[in-house]
């Protein structure tokens, strides 16, 4: 479903991301660790097409996004680590205005009937989002992408700053979207999150991916002391 | 898509309270400029009307005198006042509403109230013209300037783009919500001026305001285009909403306060004017006396033309009156004089016009105030055609009392005529030109709006479509 051929960035000479292949398959969640600036948000913005490759291709649902923005678009949604949305608004009327866009169209309860999956109270829904927590608003972002029955999902530190319930909770949901068949690229420094709900963990440094592991093949030590060993020059 | 933008857009402008601050301020300028303007319209016309009156009464009621005596006490002519000039009084101010058409004299306009104006006043005046020329693109700027870069800055852009919206969806809705709650503001304005217009005018004044307001609607129309498009395009490509304010703040205040006074500047520079003293200066010496100087070598050649023409000896024997015959030849020769000043004048005038519709070019607020003006009614070229027709109006009275006196004045005794003679003046009728005529002058400043205009939406198209998420 998400696809990365040879794909690489760099700024002016200095290197951002490696050529890097990578396939990530529907149902798969695929974690990616590594210290700030290994090339992770670079990876996902690649794949947004919100900044140009230097050379090879990134595909989503064998979509080139260079070539098909809008279309690859279609099939994917984005959690940054802060979903952003629009502070006069409400709940529903941000969910609204963001699936029609996508190019939806749902009636008030099918969208009430979204923010209740992805775990957002009733009553929060009709309130102005200026007045939500970092986890509603996170919520609506995964509303979003419930909406839009995205098939990719780029998750860039959706976590951080979370409360241990409500990081739990995101990660349920992630669990039911992998469920329902998305394949989820998610980046992260929370390794005990990307043992429980990871089917893949990818440790990234200096712009390049050093290791691959399945999680089922590891303990949560383990995580620990490969992801150190690996800081370690 | 665009729609459903523009909703949110409209939604959200709605619920911001510096949006509802700033457009009620606006709106009660707006309004509070068209009733100011309506009163002074109203105040103004009846004024005119009661004068133009008097004027003749005086005239028809002045009793038995000498002809040419008459035609020293002459008769004031007044400037129509147009209805739309409650909403731009243009150059009225500067160039005045009445004239006194005397013996010998093409006289200048009086009752100009900038000259009893401070320098300070020209800024100060409130019109529905200084609100739509000044306010409104500042309204347009502050609700615009955000409308990308505060996107970009919040985060919302990158979930928007990550949606595959279309950044030319993006660019219309966002024009569009701009351009409705704009037109939430403008329309009830709108209407509230037709009404005043309508209330303040006669049904033939009425007829002839439509077609000039709607090509003013389209000049300020293109206008605020233009303020849109490039408010939307600083946005987008600005690095950020405080470097978009400030660069969409300059433009404004280039438009607003430095391109029309340097305009003016530098036409005057290139193209200068006579003082007015100069212009005086040099009618006195063309003129060289007028028609009472019976030595002067004009009366004295006119004498033996006269004597040859009627084949007698003396002055006293000719069949007609002389005074009546030098007096006429004296306007003559005047008319010559004024027509070659004026001329030279009003070419110098319309050569500064030309240097400002040049330097409009690089700023439409130039090429919008002289539509605004010109189908107001209020223009220079408008103003020279009233002139014209004062003056023709003026030569018309001379003659016919020249005439009389020459026809019925014996060469020797006291010669005074009456009521008969003044009512075969007729009272003074002035049409003003109509829209076409207008339109005709001001296609250039329409032009330049629109080039601006779609210059400015290209614009907007082009950086939208190269927007940065970060």
């Amino acid at each position: 479903m998400l696809e990365a051929s040879a794909l690489s960035k760099s700024y002016n000479g200095t290197i951002a991301l490696h050529p890097l292949d990578l396939r990530i398959e529907p149902g798969e969640i695929f974690c990616l660790l590594g210290a700030n600036g290994a090339g992770k948000t670079t990876t996902i913005n690649l794949f947004l097409n919100f900044i140009p490759p230097t050379s090879g291709t990134a595909k989503i649902g064998g979509l080139d996004v260079v070539q098909q923005p809008l279309e690859s678009k279609r099939l994917l949604a984005y959690i940054p680590e802060q979903v952003m949305l629009y502070r006069n608004l409400t709940g529903i009327e941000n969910l609204e205005y963001f699936t029609s866009l996508a190019g939806g169209s749902h009636t008030k309860a099918g969208l009430i009937g979204f923010l209740e999956e992805a775990g957002l109270a009733r009553n929060d829904a009709d309130k102005r989002v200026g007045a939500y927590s970092k986890g509603m608003r996170q919520k609506v972002g995964i509303a979003i992408a419930i909406a839009k029955k995205a098939r990719a999902l780029l998750l860039d530190e959706p976590t951080s700053g979370l409360d241990p319930k409500a990081s739990n909770e995101f990660s349920e949901l992630l669990k039911k979207l992998s469920g329902a068949g998305s394949a989820i690229l998610m980046a992260t420094h929370d390794l005990f999150r990307a043992k429980e709900t990871g089917t893949r963990v990818g440790i990234m440094k200096h712009g390049r991916l050093a290791a691959q592991y399945s999680t089922s093949e590891l303990g949560h030590a383990d995580l620990e002391r490969i992801y150190l060993e690996h800081m370690h020059d | 898509m665009t729609l459903r933008i523009a909703k949110k857009e409209m939604t959200e402008m709605v619920r911001d309270g510096r949006f509802r601050a700033a457009s009620a301020i606006v709106f009660t300028l707006l309004a509070g400029a068209l009733l100011l303007g309506w009163q002074h319209f109203r105040e103004v016309s009846a004024q005119h009307a009661s004068a133009q009156r008097a004027t003749r009464e005086q005239w028809l009621g002045q009793g038995k005198k000498n002809p040419h005596s008459a035609a020293h006490y002459g008769v004031y002519a007044f400037k129509p006042k147009v209805p739309l000039t409650m909403l731009d009084r243009g150059t009225d101010p500067f160039t005045g509403v009445a004239v006194w058409l005397e013996a010998h004299k093409q006289n200048e306009f009086k009752y100009r109230p900038a000259q009893d104006a401070t320098a300070v006043q020209r800024f100060g005046e409130l019109t529905g013209a200084t609100v739509l020329q000044l306010l409104v693109p500042l309204l347009i700027v502050l609700l615009s300037f955000t409308a990308f870069s505060g996107e970009r800055e919040l985060g919302t852009l990158r979930q928007l783009l990550s949606l595959g919206v279309r950044q030319l969806d993006l660019a219309r809705g966002k024009a569009l919500g701009v351009a409705v709650a704009l037109g939430l503001l403008l329309v009830p304005a709108a209407l509230i001026g037709v009404v005043a217009i309508t209330a303040g005018s006669g049904q033939t004044d009425m007829v002839a305001a439509i077609p000039r307001m709607a090509w003013m609607t389209l000049g300020y129309l293109l206008y605020f285009g233009t303020f849109l498009g490039v408010s939307l395009a600083v946005s987008a490509w600005a690095s950020s909403s405080r470097s978009a304010l400030i660069i969409l703040l300059g433009f404004w205040m280039f438009n607003a306060l430095i391109a029309p006074r340097a305009a003016s500047d530098i036409a005057k520079a290139l193209r200068p004017a006579p003082s007015a003293f100069q212009f005086a200066r040099g009618i006195e010496k063309a003129l060289q006396g007028d028609g009472h100087d019976s030595a002067s070598s004009r009366a004295k050649r006119l004498e033996q033309e006269l004597m040859k023409k009627y084949n007698v000896d003396k002055v006293e024997a000719l069949p007609i009156n002389f005074t009546g015959a030098r007096l006429q030849d004296g306007e003559d020769h005047g008319n010559e004089v004024f027509d070659q000043a004026y001329s030279r004048l009003w070419t110098v005038f319309d050569a500064q016009d030309g240097v400002r519709r040049l330097v409009s070019v690089t700023a439409p607020s130039i090429a919008v105030r002289s539509a605004s003006m010109a189908f107001a009614g209020a223009d220079f070229p408008q103003h020279a055609h009233f002139a014209r027709a004062a003056e023709a109006y003026r030569r018309t009275i001379q003659r016919v009392m020249n005439d009389d006196l020459m026809r019925n004045a014996s060469n020797t005794g006291v010669y005074v005529a009456g009521d008969e003679l003044w009512k075969k003046v007729q009272p003074f009728e002035y049409t003003a030109p109509d829209a076409s005529w207008v339109l005709s002058r001001q296609v250039p400043s329409l032009v330049v709006l629109a080039l601006w205009c779609t210059a400015a939406g290209l614009a907007a198209l082009w950086t939208t479509r190269r927007v940065r998420v970060y």
